[in-house]
Parts: C-alpha cells; sequence; structure tokens
C-alpha cells in the first residue's frame, strides 16, 4: 500500500470511530476535544489503525497523537 | 482456627492459596488476548518473596510509600505483592492509555508522590520519559522501571508478619483538592471483605463459588478495589482461577472479555454498568460466532449506578447466545469500605422498585423511574440510612448510606479533616443516598457533588478550574460542574460557565479551548459546555456556586 492510500483509509478509520464522514475530518482537529475520541474509542481506534492498516504503534507514538495530522503523519511515515 | 483456614493477613492468605490450592492461579494476557502467561499460587507466592527481596534492594522499607503506575502485567502483581510482603504500603495509579500524552496521569501520580511522600514511583520507561518532558521532578527523581527492579539481585529479606489491624496498602479515591486522596486500607479489611463477597456470591448457588465456579474473569483495572479486591484476593480466598484481560484490550474488542468468559469453564465476572453497556453497543451477536455463555453464572455489576435500560439491552443481545437474565447480580461498594457493602442475594436478576415520585429531584438521574436492589449487607456488616441529623430513618425513608464493619477504611491517610467527615465514631458515612426496603438497599443520589463518569470519580471542582483557566475566571466569573444522564449512556459531564464575550466566534474558541483542557487534564469528554452571562449562576451568600440548582436549572432550559 502507497502511503496516500495508508492515509486515506487511516482518514475513514478515523470517521467511523468518531461516527463522521471523512470528509468532514480535518488535519488540526484533536482527537478528544473535536472529535470526541475518549479513552476507549481511543483504544479502539488503536487497534483498528494497527488491524486495517498492518502497522504497529507502539505506547510512544501513541503518546504523540492527539490531531487527526498526527495519524496521518505517523501511517504515512509507517507505509 | 490455624491461618490456613483463616487467613487476616495477605501473606498467610497468598502461602494459604500456595498451600491449599496449588494448582490455581492467575493468568494475565497481552494487549491482543492472544498469549497468556499463567502462573499457579505457588508461583505466585515465590515471586512476591522474591519482589519483596529486590524491592529491599532497592532501598525500600516497611512503613514506605510507593506509587504503581502499570498496566495490567506481572510486574504490577510482583510489585505490589513482594511490597505489601515487606510492610511498605503501595498505591495504584491508572498508567495512562489511548491518544496523546499521558500528561493527566502524570499529573495525578505527581500529586500522590508529593502528598504521600512516595519513595518510589513503579513505571514504565514511556511513563518516565513523559514525566521527564512534563517537568514532573518527584516522579522522575523516584521513578524506578519493572527491569531496572527486577533486575536487582534481591535481599534475604524476613520482613516481621503484619498485624490484622496494620494496614497493607492505601486506595487512591478523588478529593476536594484535585489531587487524590489516599484511603489507608487494613489486612483485616482485604481479607474480611474478600470472603464475604465470595461466600455472598455463593449464596443463591448453594456453596462457596469454588464448588460451582472455575474462575473469574476481569478486564477490571488492578488500581480500582474491584478489580484488586473482588477479582485478585477473591479468587485467593476462594481458590478458582482469574484471568487477567488488560483493561485496554477490553475497552477496543470487548468481545475478547465474552469469548474468555465462555471459553474458560464456569466462570464469572465482576464489572461497572458501563462494562455491559459498551458490550450492548459495540457487539453483535454475529460477532460471536459459536459463543456459548450458558456457564456464565454471575455477572455482578457495581460501581456505579445501575442502569435498568443497560440490563435488559444486555440480556437481549446475549441471551440467545446462553446468557441468562438471574446472572445479573447487583451490588454496592466503595473504596472507604474496601470494597464491597451490599450484593444481590436472591439470584433472580434485577429486581426494582419504582423511584418514589417525591425523591424525582435529589435523584442523579434526569430521567431515572426506577432504583436496582443491590442487596442486603454483606456478612458482618451493617447498613442504616441516616437523616440529616444522623438519626436512623425508617424503613422506605431516603437519607446518607451509612456503613460499620470490618472492611471500613481507617481514614485518609494524612488528612484529619476529611477523615472526620467521612467517619463518624468508626461509622462510614458514604455520601451516596439510598433507602432500605425488606432489608436490602437501593440507591437514589449522592449528597455529595460527585461525577462518576465511566467507572471515574471526578470532583466538579477539578473540571471548573480548567474551565475558568479559559475564561480567565475564578475570581468574578464562575462555573459549576455536574453530571446528567440519559437512559443507558450513564452519566455525563456537563459544565455551565460564565463569560462577558459576546463576540460568537470568540465564545467558540472558548468552547474548543475548554474541552481540549479538560479533555488533556482529565482524559474527559464534555458532553456540553453551556456559556451564560456573568451572574447567572446561582451562589450561596458566601459566594458558593449552588451546583445542584445550577444543574436543575440547566434540565429545566432555564439556560438557553
Amino acid at each position: 500500500m502507497d502511503s496516500t492510500d495508508a492515509k486515506k483509509q487511516a482518514l475513514q478509520i478515523i470517521a467511523d470511530v468518531a461516527e463522521k464522514s471523512a470528509s468532514e475530518l480535518q488535519n488540526e482537529q484533536n482527537l478528544l476535544a473535536d472529535l470526541g475520541i475518549d479513552s476507549p474509542k481511543a483504544l479502539k481506534l488503536l487497534m483498528d489503525l494497527e488491524d486495517g492498516l498492518n502497522l504497529e504503534i507502539s505506547d510512544e507514538d501513541a503518546a504523540r497523537m492527539e490531531t487527526v495530522g498526527d495519524i496521518l503523519r505517523f501511517v504515512g511515515s509507517a507505509a | 482456627m490455624s491461618r490456613f483456614e483463616s487467613p487476616t493477613t495477605v501473606p498467610e492468605a497468598l502461602e494459604r492459596a500456595a498451600h491449599r490450592f496449588p494448582e490455581r492461579g492467575i493468568a494475565v494476557f497481552d494487549g491482543r488476548a492472544r498469549h497468556h502467561e499463567r502462573r499457579t499460587w505457588p508461583e505466585v507466592l515465590d515471586a512476591a518473596r522474591k519482589a519483596a527481596g529486590c524491592w529491599a534492594a532497592a532501598g525500600l522499607g516497611p512503613g514506605d510509600r510507593l506509587v504503581i503506575a502499570q498496566s495490567t502485567s506481572w510486574e504490577w502483581l510482583d510489585g505490589w505483592l513482594g511490597a505489601v510482603w515487606l510492610g511498605a504500603l503501595p498505591v495504584a495509579a491508572a498508567p495512562g492509555a489511548g491518544l496523546g500524552p499521558a500528561e493527566a496521569q502524570v499529573r495525578k501520580v505527581e500529586g500522590v508522590m508529593e502528598r504521600l511522600e512516595g519513595r518510589f514511583a513503579l513505571v514504565s520507561d514511556v511513563f518516565r520519559r513523559s514525566a521527564q518532558s512534563l517537568g514532573a521532578l518527584s516522579v522522575v527523581e523516584r521513578a524506578i522501571t519493572p527491569d531496572q527492579l527486577f533486575g536487582l539481585a534481591p535481599d534475604e529479606v524476613s520482613p516481621p508478619r503484619p498485624q490484622a489491624d496494620d494496614h497493607a496498602f492505601l486506595q487512591l479515591t478523588s478529593g476536594s483538592t484535585g489531587i487524590p486522596r489516599a484511603v489507608q486500607i487494613t489486612h483485616r479489611g482485604i481479607l474480611h471483605n474478600a470472603r464475604a463477597i465470595d461466600q455472598r456470591i455463593g449464596e443463591p448457588q448453594g456453596g462457596p463459588t469454588s464448588e460451582w465456579a472455575d474462575g473469574i474473569v476481569s478486564w477490571l483495572p488492578l488500581h480500582h478495589d474491584m478489580g484488586l479486591v473482588g477479582c485478585v484476593f477473591v479468587t485467593m480466598v476462594a481458590g478458582i482461577d482469574l484471568w487477567l484481560l488488560q483493561p485496554t484490550t477490553f475497552l477496543a474488542r470487548p468481545q475478547h472479555w465474552l469469548r474468555e468468559l465462555g471459553k474458560r469453564g464456569r466462570t464469572y465476572t465482576h464489572a461497572p454498568n458501563f462494562g455491559y453497556q459498551l458490550c450492548v453497543e459495540r457487539l453483535d451477536p454475529g460477532d460471536l460466532d459459536g459463543l456459548d455463555l450458558s456457564s456464565w453464572s454471575a455477572a455482578i455489576t457495581g460501581a456505579e449506578m445501575i442502569r435498568p435500560e443497560t440490563v435488559a439491552a444486555f440480556v437481549d443481545k446475549f441471551g440467545p447466545l446462553g446468557f441468562r437474565p438471574q446472572c445479573i447480580r447487583p451490588s454496592y461498594g466503595l473504596a472507604e469500605a474496601t470494597l464491597g457493602v451490599t450484593c444481590d442475594r436472591a439470584g433472580e436478576g434485577l429486581r426494582t422498585l419504582p423511584l418514589p415520585s417525591e425523591l424525582a429531584e435529589q435523584a442523579v438521574d434526569a430521567d431515572l423511574s426506577e432504583v436496582a436492589s443491590v442487596g442486603p449487607p454483606m456478612a458482618d456488616t451493617e447498613v442504616r440510612i441516616v437523616g440529616t441529623d444522623g438519626r436512623t430513618l425508617a424503613d422506605g425513608r431516603v437519607g446518607e448510606v451509612a456503613v460499620r464493619g470490618p472492611g471500613v477504611f481507617t481514614g485518609y491517610w494524612n488528612d484529619s479533616a476529611a477523615t472526620a467527615e467521612s467517619l463518624v465514631s468508626g461509622e462510614l458515612r458514604t455520601g451516596d443516598l439510598g433507602f432500605l426496603r425488606d432489608g436490602e438497599l437501593y440507591l437514589t443520589g449522592r449528597t455529595k457533588d460527585l461525577l462518576i463518569v465511566r467507572g471515574n470519580n471526578l470532583m466538579p471542582h477539578e473540571i471548573e478550574w480548567l474551565a475558568e483557566k479559559v475564561t480567565g475566571g475564578g475570581g468574578a466569573l464562575r462555573s459549576g460542574a455536574f453530571s446528567v444522564s440519559h437512559g443507558t449512556r450513564g452519566e455525563e459531564a456537563v459544565v455551565v460557565v460564565e463569560t462577558q464575550e459576546r463576540d460568537d466566534e470568540k465564545v467558540e474558541l472558548q468552547r474548543r479551548d475548554i474541552r481540549l483542557e479538560v479533555s488533556k487534564g482529565l482524559g474527559l469528554v464534555l458532553a456540553d459546555v453551556v456559556f451564560v452571562r456573568r451572574g447567572r449562576i446561582p451562589k450561596t451568600s458566601s459566594g458558593k456556586v449552588q451546583r445542584r440548582e445550577l444543574r436543575r436549572m440547566y434540565l429545566d432550559g432555564e439556560l438557553a
């Protein structure tokens, strides 16, 4: 999978967890404050990303993910 | 009676389990619930002794406090049991999980380390680095990782045997200053409570749990009293197995909990209402192909208000997989009582009474129409309902729940003012409201302004401080936080904030900043942020925010 596809898929996974459509998402949105992704949803999101994109997200990587853009950057560099 | 029959201290109970149930033990699962590492009670005992030696080598001594902020693991269990073996006082805190930096957890651990003058903080490397980048020096300077601790050559230790009334550990609970309070729990409290819970759960089944259950399957965090006392200690005294899933695994993939419950023989479990609710929301029987829940014999529900809607939805959804409604066993407890106070004895499933209409106003719930029986008090435990004058109220009258018994705590660590409020002549004033009917307890609300969101206790000013930081209030501009609940969703947090800002765009920015501050600081998503003009929030003559009245105004639409 190239990094554009991976980012597109990641955006869809975030949208599904946030119960929004992918077109509503913006890079600077805060996952918790803007999208309401609380801890149970965040853990689902992490596992959905790992399973959907076949990658591993360490605790340290997760600690750096605060916005939609943070996730897309990580996915882009991991793909 | 020999100590193998009725242990009153943690070391005795562990030795007894190793002696009496050498084949039983604990299995800890990895994050994906694919693998587990199982140890028998004799192995748990050996590891605890060795861990005590490692702690001694690190410089921990009897009476020292230490914080454990780790996810569910053998390092957690060894570290905790080893510290207790040595006579030190462990206090467990949430390690933080999910997205973003664990700032809220680091600050909490920092506050606890300072308040308790903690000797060590057993944390992961990632946690220590977060603490470093946040400048939490009291954590960084005293941090020790499991690799460092268990890499030490253990000292030979033979600590003095604890007495039953000695403190065994400290349990964190939310405090009025934003820093958690530490509840002092005795050895006797733990062991008595574990046995009382085991006995009560077995009553409708006709005998102790070991006669009809093989084990408990739990995802509850070990820093939670229901995870530690209700699962680890209950299995230790009962002689059954414990299957421990990571809390994070359950939150991400709740099906693993149900799968393990179906797979590990005759099982039972403890969980707060929201655990059952999460299964209802996230799972369909189709996700659980081939699963048979008919060997699940008791589903204890407690630690937050029990919602009849959740129970009904759970039974509807998982009944076709073999889950029986009579397995639902409502219970009530709190950290200040070690854990359990009451638990259902009938074994007939959820039983409710209509909420007396004159109570509707003081109930926690906006639309609570029926209340669940949480059963009669457990062995040796007395519950009475007291009025504001401290006198006992008659059956059916609502007042504060007061508890006496061996599990009642001895006080909050180094906080005599808070202790004096909660412990009145040895009786625990819980701050919970309810009534007794035919010897069974029904909970209707709380006297304290406490919020319980998804099993986590919060004090309103923790939210208000963060909101007022954004609006620059705290002086003239005030705010008030409270919880509301609708149907199955459970309690959700709302904050009402005074502002002088008239520009709509700027108000929206403030709204976002408040959500951001609260989510970062407390890991909480606010259900609503309402702005009102200055002076609109009701206050007492001494300037205290009247949260209860504010909440009524919010629910009646008077703030719009």
